[in-house]
């Protein structure tokens, strides 16, 4: 009987039936597909693995899942593919669902590492092989008997939509398809329809009756009262919420940021709530929901949804390092978000928390944001694309697609987010100078806009340019704000921007927010810090 | 008549229905209706879009054209760049659906003196929405509402689109404005927008493990 103690004990040693490398690569990799045995350890592993799952003990699967799977594709899978579907039918007794959800992992861990990506039918196989797993989980006259963790049903869910992603992003890279690649598309055009992939996430939500879950839990009673028979046990209700997240993504990805937003009403975004465990599902959810609003000239609520991920994230950075192969993604994510918040905080400045603004004073982010306050719209388009989600077109290319036609969809979503920074490029000018004054006339910042601009005077002219200008800052900077209320879509207009004025005649009265500095807390901190290091002084015996 | 249309369309887009390309033409009278009736339902438009981006060939500019209109209509909010996100990159080179977008950009910039020029150019295509330039009245007042405490009565009636003094009248009725002879008296603003100082506060907590210190 296999037994996880066997990994800390040095049971890797036992695979030393292994005939050396030869040195070169490719070589070795024919070499270890023709001649492969599979290590006694994996066998081990797998067949435990089975046992696990049907026997349901869930905190051993998630262990197995999050630690000893990463440390076997380590150990013996490095340079190639865990082994075949045929290999390992026979260990588990062609066992239906677990088969379903080691070849899961098995082309998850191709997408992941195998240089090149997946091949065409491989592809094309993992999408019938999440058909056979959501059958199998939809179809059923009585929920299965299958209790997965958290963490795995995130990741499920996570990669189906990243899968679609990936596809839809391949099959337009219509220049640098072969045309064995094109046919192979060609005849097998129902796989990874955007359709499909609505209509499992639909479905799956449909079945938990998530919707209602969050809503009866919303408003504080149970929500097992209104689950029915499949939403109270954990894998529907579960993957019906991270199949939200999923259309939240999948939304996002296509440019509709309105349903991307209502997808997930009845969710409170920043409350703990049983739902709200799973911290890379967590962050996913902030970065699209910051973004759209973004997207929706919502900045007020584009920097709240953002700020507070990011200041969740700095407070558990523990809870991150410890899991390697989830962090390269939170990584890039985290610094995505900053990019978002920086571009939000030109547009729109506001106060945020004394510690995100630290971060966003380090050299990077302030020299881009220093850039974009002066209209470098090359740096905005910049931080943009950096930032953005990896927009999908959602139909197959047509066939006379030219070249360029992959990178279309995030062109679109780019001069779009272009189109508004451009209307708003006086907006930095007009701040600046109303940040000097209490009272200001007309005439008198008509006068200094033109300077700026260096153009010659025309008194006429800069006054009614003027007045344009001030009328769109108003509008700019007066947003839909979203105060309570279960829609992420609902708000009022407010001005939450730093800097407000209104205009008496021919007479502009500024209000400004003036911060004073914190003082008291840094004293706070200098003095604790302080008084720990006399203690250790205190401590040292010579 | 109407009440049943919203209310089948509203059933439509409950479900995954939403996305039946055999729901189009049920979805594309609506919009009609909504340009012709006066009314508005975005996200039964942005539906519309959205069965557009997932079958190209379904395409229709001209009910395209009216939902980008009736976007417009609904300004302050940000529906048009919503609708602008879903639009197919084919469609940019439609010369119909450059010109309301070139229309949307300069509202955006709050330039009304030449929105106006503009529309006055293009009768056609603005009178199809039935109440369009009333909707944008609506939103130069809100701006308005927002930026002045006092503004002068010839420069309200220009940006309202040149209006004569009766319908000026009527606006400033409508949003209980004040005529004061050459100014308007719009709202005293003094009370919602001024300086705001935050200052830091320490609590006591946060004070009291520093006393047990010394």
């Amino acid at each position: 009987m296999y037994s996880s103690d066997d990994y800390n004990e040095g049971g890797y040693e036992s695979y030393g039936d292994y005939e050396p490398h030869t040195g070169d690569p490719q070589y070795d990799l024919e070499y270890d597909r023709s001649y492969y045995k599979m290590p006694d350890m994996v066998k081990k592993f797998l067949v435990y693995f089975r046992n696990m799952i049907n026997e349901g003990v869930t905190y051993e699967i998630q262990n197995l899942y999050e630690n000893t799977f990463p440390k076997l594709t380590e150990q013996y899978f490095e340079n190639t593919p865990w082994p075949e579907e045929s290999e390992v039918g026979p260990l588990v007794d062609n066992d239906h669902v677990f088969m379903i959800l080691y070849k899961e992992l098995y082309f998850r861990d191709i997408y992941a590492r195998v240089p090149g990506g997946p091949k065409p039918e491989q592809r094309f196989h993992s999408f019938y092989n999440y058909c056979d797993l959501f059958n199998y989980i939809l179809s059923a006259e009585t929920p299965v008997p299958l209790e997965l963790p958290d963490q795995w049903l995130w990741e499920l869910i996570d990669e189906f939509v990243y899968q679609f992603q990936s596809f839809a992003q391949y099959r337009s890279r219509t220049s640098k398809l072969s045309q064995a690649e094109i046919d192979a598309l060609n005849t097998e055009n129902k796989a990874w329809n955007v359709l499909c992939i609505l209509n499992v996430l639909h479905s799956l939500v449909d079945k938990s009756n998530i919707k209602k879950q969050l809503e009866v839990y919303a408003t504080g009673g149970d929500p097992d009262s209104v689950a029915g028979e499949f939403g109270r046990h954990s894998l529907y209700k579960m993957l019906g919420y991270f199949s939200l997240v999923g259309l939240l993504r999948l939304h996002s990805l296509l440019g509709d940021y309105y349903q991307a937003i209502k997808v997930l009403e009845n969710i409170e975004l920043h409350k703990k709530s049983q739902y709200s465990h799973v911290p890379a599902c967590q962050i996913s959810t902030s970065y699209y929901v910051g973004f759209a609003y973004m997207m929706m000239r919502r900045y007020a609520d584009a920097i709240r949804t953002l700020s507070s991920a990011l200041l969740y994230m700095q407070r558990t950075k523990q809870l991150f390092s410890s899991r390697s192969y989830q962090n390269d993604q939170i990584n890039k994510q985290t610094d995505q978000m900053y990019h978002l918040l920086a571009i939000c905080l030109v547009l729109h400045p506001q106060c945020v928390d004394e510690s995100i603004q630290q971060v966003l004073r380090e050299k990077n982010y302030h020299e881009k944001m220093f850039k974009m306050q002066y209209g470098d719209l090359g740096e905005f388009e910049a931080s943009f694309t950096f930032a953005c989600p990896k927009f999908l077109s959602a139909c197959p290319p047509p066939v006379d697609a030219s070249a360029g036609y992959g990178s279309h969809a995030v062109k679109h979503q780019t001069q779009v987010f272009m189109d508004e920074v451009r209307q708003q490029k006086m907006l930095p000018t007009i701040r600046s100078y109303l940040k000097l004054y209490t009272t200001l006339p007309l005439a008198k910042l008509a006068a200094f806009m033109s300077m700026a601009r260096g153009g010659e005077r025309d008194a006429a002219r800069e006054h009614a340019a003027l007045a344009i200008h001030l009328l769109c800052f108003k509008h700019k900077m007066k947003n839909v704000v979203w105060s309570k209320g279960p829609s992420g879509l609902d708000g009022k207009f407010q001005s939450g921007s730093e800097l407000d004025f209104y205009i008496d005649n021919d007479m502009v009265h500024i209000a400004d927010t003036k911060v004073a500095h914190r003082y008291g807390d840094f004293f706070i901190r200098k003095i604790l810090k302080f008084e720990e290091l006399n203690r250790k002084l205190h401590h040292i015996k010579i | 008549m109407a009440e049943t249309m919203k209310q089948t369309v509203a059933s439509i887009l409950k479900t995954i229905e939403r996305y039946n390309p055999a729901n189009l033409q049920t979805l594309e009278r609506y919009v009609d209706m909504q340009s012709r009736d006066n009314t508005y339902d975005l996200e039964a438009n942005l539906a519309v879009l959205k069965l557009y981006q997932f079958n190209p060939e379904k395409f229709n500019a001209d009910i395209t054209c009216q939902i980008l209109l009736k976007a417009i209509t609904n300004y302050p909010h940000t529906d048009f760049t919503l609708c602008k996100c879903l639009l197919l990159e084919s469609v940019v080179e439609n010369e119909t659906i450059s010109q309301i977008k070139y229309l949307a950009d300069i509202l955006e910039q709050c330039d009304f003196a030449q929105f106006w020029n503009r529309v006055h150019q293009m009768p056609e295509l603005c009178n199809r929405i039935v109440g369009f330039h009333d909707s944008i009245r609506k939103f130069v007042c809100h701006v308005v509402g927002i930026t002045f405490q006092t503004i002068d009565k010839d420069n309200l009636a220009n940006l309202l689109g040149g209006i004569d003094d009766v319908t000026l009248k009527h606006w400033v009725k409508k949003y209980g404005w004040r005529d004061d002879g050459d100014l308007i008296f719009i709202a005293n603003q003094d009370e919602n927008i001024k300086t705001k100082n935050i200052t830091e506060k320490i609590e006591f907590e946060h004070l009291a493990p520093l006393m047990a210190l010394l």
